[in-house]
């Protein structure tokens, strides 16, 4: 009777099983704890500090960390690092979620309708899929980058054009496995459209993987970010990214290192946290284990 | 057999398709283009650049530009590179071997220290050992391969001077020794991420064979866990791990270069992106499908391999 | 070893005067290519060393014909000899022909249309085959071959009628009277007739991957995107070689290039040279000789002309005014290049010195436009007749000088009501047709103006070298005036130095009071070499230091 009533009464989400055993999970917890503190720093930070991430002092150029009011130190054209690390990691963050949503659904519909479609339709999107997947996906990304400008939007879209392939395999394989089973078929006697039976019913029940997927996409999508800025083809300066910041870096190194270190310590830790986020998630949704 | 190689290859035809049709497309999109490099030297005049456009065969429309590409790779034909006219194969050959061994160094040290963290996570579950591998490996898989590449120069290079920062060695040393020391620091960076893959599936890869009824035969037979681990349950336990290899060459090209980036060493990577930059469009096209083939031909290779090795695998 | 006689020094009396002026030794060495300087310091008898250049570029262009850039030409300059070539004074010495022809001697006619070269008799290619006029027949022909994928083929095209009179003697005519063709030649390297006449085609012969010179070194070996090896040419025909091993090294990276020079794992830099912000570290270093030298190349703010923002003068006179340029160059460049006024290297004998300085004050700017009616706006940018002063500053991503110089003038022109937006392009598609059909809004970019030394700047700055409106050439800032058109038509006709000098300071002049573009600074170039090195000479008119390796040599 107790059981019943805890399934069948108004349902408390944050008692269920899932968030239970999120909760349990140490390492994901300390990775929503850094990514929270990381959101927050960068939301606030900027409002917080002396100086605009954009004001230039060319007389206080490569102050190290802890110079007056410069706790980072400043870049090469005197700005303040902090305020740049903070404004970037919106940019970079923001990049990263809507890169996530996009090449989310990107392969979440392509992978539902390879899935339940199957046949020549779901043949040639699949072989779109290992198409994709067998660049090297920076060579793709740095082409695409090159030959668009890079805006933080365009950026984004090409973030998202080379991150959806993964998710379309999960789902694929998710929707494939479920197109057999009894709600399926009673959906179809019922005379349901496929649409409906794609997105209301098969749908739903593949969420688990998807969350996953989409978690670790966010991961990948900071990193990408940082490798194109890194090489000089993605967001481009004065507006700071985690990856642009490093740009420049490699030539400072010897008089400079913490223009190198405190932008790329930031990335390791933002990916760092969704990566343990996204393994406290597989194992609260039991999500087979077939990555890392 | 023979019709599960037939089936591959036509499949990896339709692959390559594919790609080159994406990759020419992306290519195209490039404003600009490889006669861009000439649009500050004071003596080119426009003329100058129209004659070459017409005798590069660029003011031609893009699908026969394709067509015409596509032609001539069909008969071995890879094109000339635009920057030195050499032939695209004798470009990108040149540039192999120092990818190969950069690759090739980089992955023996991540099977060796992978395998190792692997097992040894397995057979001591939960461990503190364990623990600290498994959070080590995704904060490995989370480093940004460049910045990792970065932060050691600035130790080994610029603070302690015990390795080189960069090159794939001295000009007129060409021994041994000398490649081997320009070769740790940029082969630790790049295997950083793969020891944490293999390590990761080594362990799950253990766990698994582990639990297999005949370890526990072996074990009952009184054989020493020892042995038991080392020949049944490694044995067993690599087989995936083959498949593993081949999946991750894109992610190894990636990688490397990133790496050859920041490390100035003369391999395919930089020649992807120098020609990019020159917009040396055969280059970067015979890299692509160059890459793209290296992908299919690791796929291919490790699911025979297996096959081989695993009977019950049956191949169709 | 060749006689002395067959040397005829170009310099007037004046030349020496102005030289000894500007003084400074190095500056008085002579690059006698083909007769050894009486104060030549003492080269080994026969060549012994190695010396190991390095570039930031990888040379790939062997064939001097074909399209290349500034780090081909090291290549060129060691492997090949040209007609002439242009020394560091700007003054042009004989190389394979035994005089420069010029009116005065009858080798070019009054009219300058008819030309007569004598070459030298004693030249042979790297495989043994003498040398003839036949070579230079070939070469020029070569050049505008219409399946050949030429280089420049500018003043080439005006030949006609080439004939071989002997061996060591030939003739053509120009199509018309066009001066600065004798400079282009000091760039035109001689190929070997004997060779390439066998290919089918020539844009893919084997003597592309090997060349084959008559320059003081020989082709060794090409490990690809590593380094060139060159050996010493010991039957070369002018002064040395006096070293055994020539090697060009490629090091991608301008920091990591520097870097192996500090550590001696090369013996001298070449393009891009070192750069600005080691140049008072690498000055200090021991047993390093490290030396600042004048450049070709102006940095400048090039304004596209026929955007509504830039039409006005004194919108150009207003932005130039707010360019903090001392805070730039001292701040950003670490004081390396000097301000210049001009688009002239500062070295070349056509260099306008009296140009009124630009004087960085705000005030002053922010009065020009108020009196010229831009009034500020609700959002504080300023407007007339409709037109916001905004514009789009553009230039290649990925140079990180330049990106901060954009960011300082974008907070500095925010200052005085105008806005600078920051849009860059990777160098491919920067400089296509963006830059060349004039579709950028504003642009920086370091621009050699003139072509081994010529003052002729016809395709810069004449009104028929602007693409955009139909005409072929590289004015891509769209300037034009009727006056300057003039002058340039006039100076392409004249073959006198002192006529010459005086069209081109006036054309300086009005270009400086038009303002089509925005002068930041003439580049330096930080030379650095190991100290024992010697023979080594900076030259501004040839785009790299190796252009004359056939002189150097290790101390004994």
């Amino acid at each position: 009777m107790t059981a019943l009533a805890a399934n069948a009464g108004p349902s408390r989400w944050w008692r269920s099983r899932t968030v239970r055993r999120f909760t349990s999970h140490h390492l994901a917890l300390l990775g929503v704890a850094m990514i929270t503190l990381l959101t927050l720093a960068c939301v606030f930070g900027p409002h917080l500090l002396p100086y605009d991430s954009l004001y230039i002092d060319l007389r206080a150029r490569f102050s190290p960390p802890l110079t007056g009011d410069h706790y980072l130190g400043t870049d090469p054209l005197g700005r303040d690092v902090a305020a740049r690390l903070f404004m970037a990691g919106r940019t970079s963050l923001l990049v990263a979620f809507f890169a996530m949503l996009l090449s989310t659904l990107i392969g979440t519909l392509v992978g539902v309708i390879a899935g339940y479609r199957g046949g020549w339709i779901g043949a040639a999107l699949m072989r779109t899929v290992d198409g994709f997947l067998s660049f090297p996906s920076i060579f793709l990304l740095l082409a695409l980058a090159a030959a668009l400008k890079p805006s933080p939007a365009m950026v984004t879209v090409i973030v998202a054009v080379t991150s959806w392939m993964e998710v379309a395999r999960i789902v694929e394989a998710e929707v494939r496995s479920l197109r057999e089973r009894e709600f399926v078929l009673a959906g179809r006697m019922l005379g349901l459209s496929g649409t409906h039976i794609m997105f209301r019913e098969i749908l739903p029940n593949a969420m688990g993987p998807i969350i996953v997927a989409a978690t670790l996409t966010v991961a990948r999508a900071i990193l990408l970010e940082a490798y194109i800025s890194f090489l000089g083809y993605g967001i481009q300066p004065p507006l700071p990214s985690w990856g642009n910041m490093l740009e420049g870096a490699q030539q400072y190194l010897d008089s400079a290192p913490w223009l190198a270190i405190i932008p790329g310590a930031a990335i390791t830790m933002a990916v760092t946290s969704f990566n343990f986020i996204g393994d406290g998630l597989r194992d609260a949704l039991d999500v087979r284990d077939d990555r890392v | 057999m023979r019709g599960f190689l037939l089936n591959r290859l036509s499949q990896s035809l339709i692959l390559l398709l594919i790609v080159s049709v994406i990759g020419f497309v992306v290519l195209n999109l490039l404003p600009g283009g490889p006669l861009a490099q000439f649009g500050l030297d004071p003596g080119m005049t426009q003329d100058d650049l129209d004659r070459l456009k017409v005798q590069l065969g660029l003011n031609r429309p893009l699908w026969i530009q394709y067509l015409d590409w596509a032609w001539r790779l069909l008969q071995g034909d890879w094109g000339h590179s635009f920057r030195d006219g050499a032939t695209v194969l004798a470009v990108i050959g040149r540039h192999v071997f120092a990818t190969l061994l950069l690759m090739g160094t980089s992955t023996a040290i991540a099977i060796a220290i992978g395998t190792w963290i692997g097992i040894r996570g397995a057979t001591h579950r939960y461990s503190l050992f364990d623990h600290v591998a498994t959070v080590g490996a995704m904060v490995a898989l989370s480093i940004p391969t460049f910045w990792f590449g970065l932060v050691g120069i600035y130790i080994f290079s610029l603070q302690l001077g015990w390795l080189p920062a960069g090159n794939m060695y001295t000009i007129g040393d060409g021994s041994v020794l000398n490649y081997l020391h320009h070769l740790i620091l940029p082969s630790i960076v790049l295997s950083l991420v793969h020891v944490a893959i293999w390590s990761r599936y080594m362990r799950t890869a253990t766990l698994d064979a582990i639990s297999q009824d005949f370890v526990k035969t072996a074990r009952a037979k009184g054989l020493s866990e020892r042995r038991v681990i080392m020949k049944h349950v490694v044995g067993n336990a690599l087989l995936p791990m083959i498949t593993l290899a081949g999946v991750q060459l894109p992610s190894i090209l990636t990688g490397a270069l990133v790496t050859e980036t920041v490390f100035t060493w003369p391999g395919m990577g930089r020649l992807f992106l120098d020609s990019l930059g020159y917009s040396d469009y055969p280059v970067v096209m015979g890299l692509l499908m160059f890459s793209a083939i290296l992908v299919i031909l690791g796929n291919l290779i490790a699911d025979i391999a297996v096959a081989i090795v695993d009977p019950r695998i049956r191949l169709g | 070893m060749t006689e002395r006689s067959n040397t005829k020094s170009n310099y007037s009396r004046r030349d020496a005067l102005r030289l000894m002026a500007i003084g400074g030794a190095a500056g008085l060495i002579a690059p006698n290519l083909l007769g050894k300087p009486a104060f030549a310091q003492n080269p080994p008898a026969s060549p012994t060393g190695r010396v190991i250049v390095g570039f930031s570029q990888e040379p790939t262009v062997f064939n001097p014909l074909m399209p290349h850039t500034e780090c081909d030409d090291a290549v060129h300059f060691s492997v090949f000899d040209a007609l002439v070539r242009m020394d560091s004074k700007g003054v042009l010495q004989p190389n394979l022909v035994v005089e420069v022809p010029s009116q005065k001697n009858g080798g070019i006619s009054e009219d300058g249309l008819k030309w007569r070269l004598r070459l030298r008799d004693d030249v042979r290619w790297h495989d043994g085959k003498p040398f003839t006029a036949e070579d230079v027949k070939f070469t020029l022909e070569l050049i505008t071959n219409p399946k050949f994928r030429a280089w420049r083929t500018a003043g080439h095209s005006l030949v006609r009628d080439i004939k071989v009179v002997s061996p060591t003697e030939l003739t053509w005519r120009m199509e018309e009277a066009f001066a600065p063709y004798l400079s282009f030649l000091a760039e035109t390297f001689m190929v070997p007739k004997h060779i390439l006449e066998k290919e089918a085609d020539p844009n893919a012969a084997a003597f592309n991957q090997a060349p084959v010179g008559t320059g003081a070194f020989k082709w060794a070996q090409r490990i690809a995107g590593d380094h060139i090896e060159l050996v010493a040419n010991t039957d070369y025909a002018g002064e040395g070689p006096y070293l055994e091993r020539l090697v060009f090294k490629y090091i991608p990276d301008m920091t990591v290039l520097y870097t192996q020079f500090k550590s001696g794992d090369i013996d001298l830099v070449d393009q891009a040279f070192i750069t600005a912000d080691h140049y008072e570290e690498a000055s200090k270093l021991s047993d390093r000789a490290v030396m600042l030298e004048r450049g070709a190349s102006v940095e400048s703010i090039y304004l596209n002309l026929e955007k509504p923002q830039f039409k006005d003068p004194a919108v150009r006179q207003a932005l130039y005014a707010a360019i903090d340029r001392k805070a730039i160059l001292e701040g950003l460049y670490y004081g390396v290049h000097t301000p210049t006024e001009t688009f002239m290297p500062q070295n070349s004998y056509y260099y306008n010195p009296n140009l009124p300085a630009q004087e960085f004050n705000i005030e002053r700017a922010r009065q020009i436009l108020d009196e010229a009616g831009w009034v500020p706006g609700a959002d504080g940018i300023r407007v007339k007749d409709g037109v916001r002063l905004s514009f789009a500053n553009s230039t290649t991503s990925g140079n990180h000088l330049r990106e901060q110089t954009q960011q300082f003038l974008q907070q500095t022109f925010a200052e005085i009501g105008v806005e600078m937006t920051i849009s860059n392009l990777p160098a491919a598609v920067m400089w296509g047709d963006f830059w060349l059909k004039s579709q950028f809004e504003s642009a920086i970019s370091g621009v050699t103006n003139v072509i081994a030394g010529d003052p002729d700047v016809s395709n810069r700055l004449h009104t028929k070298a602007i693409v955009a409106k139909g005409g072929k050439g590289s004015n891509t800032g769209q300037y034009s005036n009727p006056e300057v058109d003039a002058l340039l038509e006039k100076g392409t006709r004249t073959f006198d130095r002192e006529e010459r000098r005086a069209i081109y300071l006036r054309v300086q002049e009005i270009v400086r009071q038009d303002l089509p573009f925005l002068p930041l600074f003439a580049y330096a170039n930080v030379f650095g070499r190991k100290e024992g090195l010697e023979g080594f000479e900076a030259n501004s008119n040839a785009r790299v230091a190796s252009w004359h390796a056939a002189g150097w040599h290790w101390k004994g």
